[in-house]
């Protein structure tokens, strides 16, 4: 068998499928942190993206601007129908928010879960190969953003920060096929108000699976989904979605219910990373503490 | 000036993936193809022919790992799968001769590969659920279709850059 260790490219092979084994490895582990020399790549390569990612935007902005003027006709027509509810349902939120503000005062409670600052961020890419759903922006860490804060648009949930940098950051998309992606939401808008998890993607459909719902909930149709903020980093009444049906699971003791994401998760350019004002709970005391019970 | 050609040029297509990606029309995002961009692997493919062989198979080395750290952030699949195809294909090469037409084919043959080597380890590691013939219909040939476009508009080129380098290179 000699000349089989011999033969130095089947070496070279054996070595790199070692080799790489090892590296997919190391970087599946859920790491805290990238390492210095990924975090200075990343960083060099962001420099160089935003300079030919901006140009690029303003092209296609162009030409989807020209798009836009040709349904303007309708979309007028649609929004005057709108028009006419929308100053009563502003005076409504007015209303609102003072009588909210005043039991608040009474109470002496001026935290909630809801409140949260965001932090602007334009798109500069997005993974080519598709087969990981992430984004990188503009904003790391010296705008204040963390691992794990949760992303947003103006219509909802998007996904959350998966790793940060000095200069960009990495976006996980609500799409992405990732076990460990669960976001703690409710159901609002019924009698009572459920709570589950958004736990993956239906990638035919396009529609979100909530799992873990009692089973005992009647949930309609286009009941709106909210985060909940017991997850303990996301803030509460983020929207992510709507109901499109309700399941019972594969063991009869819960219900999926499949939503439809309120963001569109392809046309994306601005985002909003959302900054929780509330204390975050150390979850690694929590969990510490229980394992020490059993 | 001349040392700086190559690495921009990859550099520009390394970038122009990603732009791509995020400029596509919403309509052709949203139906159930998906298109992948393969421009930085066919150029580095058409440096491994017209080109210096083990140059080329440097540079699918070292985008490769900028690919893993920059887009996918699981470090090892391109790395290792880009180097490969363009030894694979410089092999292929060797049987036929070297027409435009010829090495056009034989780059997409490499993509192929690329696709279905890459689908196949990230269906080991469960980042995926989708099965094999989903993956044929749904996404290798769009995906061959679409990089079939650029290897046509972009072959001449490519061709004509990269046989000026390597004769300047030989020259000197």
């Amino acid at each position: 068998m000699p000349q089989f260790f011999l033969n130095k490219r089947l070496i070279i092979l054996l070595v790199s499928i070692i080799i790489l084994v090892a590296l997919i490895g190391f970087s599946l582990r859920d790491r805290d942190r990238l390492t210095w020399p990924e975090q200075f790549v990343k960083d060099t390569t962001g420099w160089v993206q935003t300079i030919f990612s901006r140009p690029a935007h303003f092209v296609a902005g162009f030409f989807e601007n020209v798009t836009d003027l040709q349904n303007t006709y309708d979309e007028n027509k649609q929004l005057k129908a709108r028009l006419d509810g929308l100053a009563k349902l502003e005076a409504d939120v007015q209303q609102l928010t003072k009588d909210n503000k005043e039991l608040r005062e009474i109470l002496d409670k001026q935290d909630t879960l809801s409140a949260f600052k965001p932090i602007q961020a334009t798109v500069i890419g997005r993974n080519p190969d598709r087969w990981h759903e992430l984004l990188i922006i503009d904003q790391g860490e010296i705008n204040g953003i963390k691992r794990n804060m949760a992303v947003i648009t103006a219509n909802g949930l998007i996904g959350k920060v998966k790793s940060t940098r000095q200069f960009t950051s990495t976006i996980q998309l609500l799409s992405a096929m990732d076990p460990t992606n669960r976001i703690s939401a409710r159901i609002e808008g019924g009698a009572k108000t459920y709570y589950g998890t958004i736990e993956g993607y239906d990638k035919d459909r396009e529609l979100l699976k909530m799992k873990r719902i009692p089973y005992e909930a009647k949930i309609e149709k286009n009941q709106l989904v909210m985060t909940s903020g017991l997850g303990g980093i996301f803030p509460r009444g983020l929207p992510i979605g709507k109901v499109v049906e309700v399941v019972p699971d594969e063991y009869g003791l819960n219900q999926t219910a499949y939503l439809k994401p309120g963001a569109n998760f392809y046309d994306i350019e601005h985002v909003m990373v959302v900054k929780r004002e509330m204390l975050q709970p150390d979850l690694g005391e929590m969990i510490d503490e229980k394992e020490e019970e059993l | 000036m001349r040392k700086f050609l190559l690495p921009t040029i990859f550099l520009i297509l390394f970038i122009i993936e990603s732009i791509f990606v995020e400029l596509l029309p919403a309509e052709l995002f949203n139906s159930a193809n998906i298109l992948v961009p393969r421009f930085l692997i066919i150029a580095i493919l058409f440096l491994t022919i017209y080109g210096i062989r083990n140059q080329g198979i440097i540079y699918a080395f070292i985008f490769g790992l900028l690919f893993d750290i920059v887009y996918t952030e699981i470090i090892g699949i391109y790395l290792f799968m880009f180097p490969l195809v363009a030894y694979i294909v410089s092999k292929i090469m060797k049987v036929f001769h070297s027409h435009i037409v010829i090495v056009t084919v034989v780059s997409l043959i490499g993509v192929a590969l690329l696709e279905l080597s890459v689908y196949e380890i990230i269906y080991l590691i469960k980042l995926t659920t989708m099965d094999f013939t989903s993956f044929l219909q749904l996404r290798l040939l769009p995906t061959i279709i679409l990089n079939l476009a650029f290897a046509i508009i972009f072959a001449y080129p490519l061709k004509r850059t990269f046989e000026k380098y390597t004769a300047a290179i030989t020259n000197e």
